[in-house]
């Protein structure tokens, strides 16, 4: 049985249209590698997923075990089993991350967790994700090195158990100890019938956690679904053959609409 | 080190002294008017201060060599403010740790002026100004962190941020720094803005809902100041003021 199905999916970007058609089916226990040059939807696939309020669908349909996603809110598409590593997480001031976990893994319950049993969760969580214990002191990704915050988002997955996880550049920032640590957790994870969508730039990765798929985004649409013979090829050829052998002519990244993210810096003034 | 509770309603303590080595705690329950202090040599001066009412007044003084001023000021009340702050860095290696916490709501007027100025070798300072300002209430964070020449090794760090609720508030964070001398360290940041999609994206991806959210990045803004509070009962009174705020 499918677990997740997309179909005909357009979506825009401040006006700009990014996906232009896409269509895809993930079933469970399975591992996608996503693939494509930067620019060309990868990461706005993964947000639209999830319901991020800049990206306008504009037309299709997300299927999640059945149940339309997009008319979902963010916390209801989480409640349902997906989940997204950020491939850049958010840094939120003064929120501790033992709060925040706790109030996550929380938000699927009836009836709270006790305290004893958070603590022994995250106890276990963070002895897999190989995180000291002190990340859940401190707060939200605040200060976090970028090796500690994706490290932080494979706890919260830890934590929540998604039925779909969804990895956008988990392996960027981390170093060789970490994406073994990374690879471990998706390879036992894997095997509880978890479905897993992975975006990286690197076959380091997928040689370690072996794809049972892999899916090329190009121009805002799949224009290669298939073995993960593709991502050694891409590897060692770049996106070139696709141009030679299915006639694609690869869209310039600048293309893409301009971010208005503010991102982190030194002085931050969003007035909305 | 045992932390001395102030309440002004009974008492009118505004002068603060720690002599040479010692090691003194206050909390000071709605203090009024002007306070000052002075810290001698190798000492250490906490003011964890709670505000309940209209209050305009100043906090003046000198730190000297190798002390430390913190103070931790925590102000939820719906009231109208005035404070302006003097702190002279100048014994060698002396340092401030300043945290405010503020909630301005309703009509509320509040204006916070921290200045620092850094008058000898290796001082430090450290403002954190964090506010949370709703419906037509103003709000405004600003101070002038002054390294004069010749305050080598010296280190300063501003940050002001505000988070806005309505669209009738009035919010400045308005951090500056002025140097005159070049072997130092500083930065400033400001912040003023209604919670971001993205922070709420990435709380509500965890399942979490928009108003726990909300709550979670607004109370973030505040409860953390309840941590210079070296009592529990004031500390468990701060958070419940906060989370009663909205």
């Amino acid at each position: 049985m499918s677990t997740l199905t997309i179909k005909n999916l357009h979506v825009n970007v401040e006006g700009k249209q990014i996906l232009k058609g896409v269509n895809l089916s993930i079933s469970k226990g399975e591992v996608v590698a996503l693939l494509g040059p930067n620019g060309h939807g990868k990461s706005t696939l993964l947000n639209v997923i999830m319901g991020h309020p800049k990206y306008e669908v504009t037309e299709g349909e997300i299927l999640f075990d059945g149940k339309d996603v997009l008319s979902l809110g963010t916390d209801e598409r989480a409640k349902l089993g997906l989940f997204l590593a950020f491939q850049n997480p958010i840094e939120v001031p003064g929120v501790s991350n033992s709060d925040f976990l706790r109030a996550a893994v929380n938000a699927g319950k009836e009836k709270p967790i006790s305290t004893y049993n958070f603590y022994k969760l995250l106890d276990g969580a963070v002895k897999e994700a190989k995180v000291p214990f002190d990340y859940a002191t401190r707060n939200l990704n605040e200060g976090f090195s970028g090796g500690e915050k994706k490290r932080n988002e494979m706890l919260q997955m830890l934590l929540l158990q998604p039925k779909l996880a969804m990895l956008d550049e988990i392996d960027s920032g981390l170093d060789v100890d970490a994406i073994q640590v990374v690879s471990d957790i998706i390879n036992k994870e894997k095997n509880n019938d978890r479905a897993f969508l992975v975006i990286s730039h690197y076959a380091r990765l997928f040689d370690l956690i072996n794809p049972t798929r892999a899916v090329v985004i190009i121009n805002g649409r799949v224009v290669l679904d298939g073995g993960r013979e593709i991502i050694k090829r891409i590897d060692t050829e770049g996106y070139e053959f696709i141009k030679t052998e299915y006639g694609i002519e690869i869209e310039k990244e600048d293309t893409r609409p301009a971010s208005n993210s503010i991102g982190v810096c030194a002085v931050k003034e969003a007035v909305k | 080190m045992e932390t001395k509770i102030l309440d002004f309603s009974k008492e009118n303590t505004n002068v603060f002294h720690a002599d040479s080595r010692e090691n003194k705690s206050y909390i000071l329950i709605d203090p009024h008017g002007d306070i000052s202090f002075d810290i001698k040599d190798n000492a250490h001066l906490k003011l964890a201060i709670v505000n309940k009412s209209d209050n305009n007044g100043t906090i003046k003084g000198s730190v000297g060599e190798n002390s430390e001023l913190e103070v931790y000021y925590a102000d939820f009340a719906d009231a109208n403010n005035e404070i302006k702050t003097e702190i002279n860095l100048d014994g060698e290696n002396s340092s401030i740790n300043w945290h405010l916490a503020s909630l301005s709501k309703f009509n509320g007027k509040k204006t916070y002026e921290v200045s620092v100025s850094h008058n000898n070798l290796g001082t430090r300072s450290q403002i954190d100004n964090y506010g949370v300002c709703k419906n037509e209430a103003k709000l405004n964070f600003s101070g002038i962190v002054h390294i004069k020449k010749g305050s080598h090794r010296s280190a300063a760090h501003q940050n002001a941020k505000i988070i806005i609720f309505d669209d009738h508030t009035d919010a400045i964070a308005k951090p500056i720094l002025k140097i005159d001398d070049n072997d130092i360290e500083a930065s400033h940041a400001s912040t003023v803005g209604k919670i971001s999609d993205d922070e709420l994206f990435y709380l509500t991806s965890r399942g979490i809902n928009l108003e726990q959210a909300r709550e979670l990045i607004t109370f973030g803004y505040l409860k953390p100041i309840v941590n210079g509070f070296d009592n529990e009962e004031i500390a468990s009174k701060l958070v419940e003021e906060v989370e009663g705020g909205f």
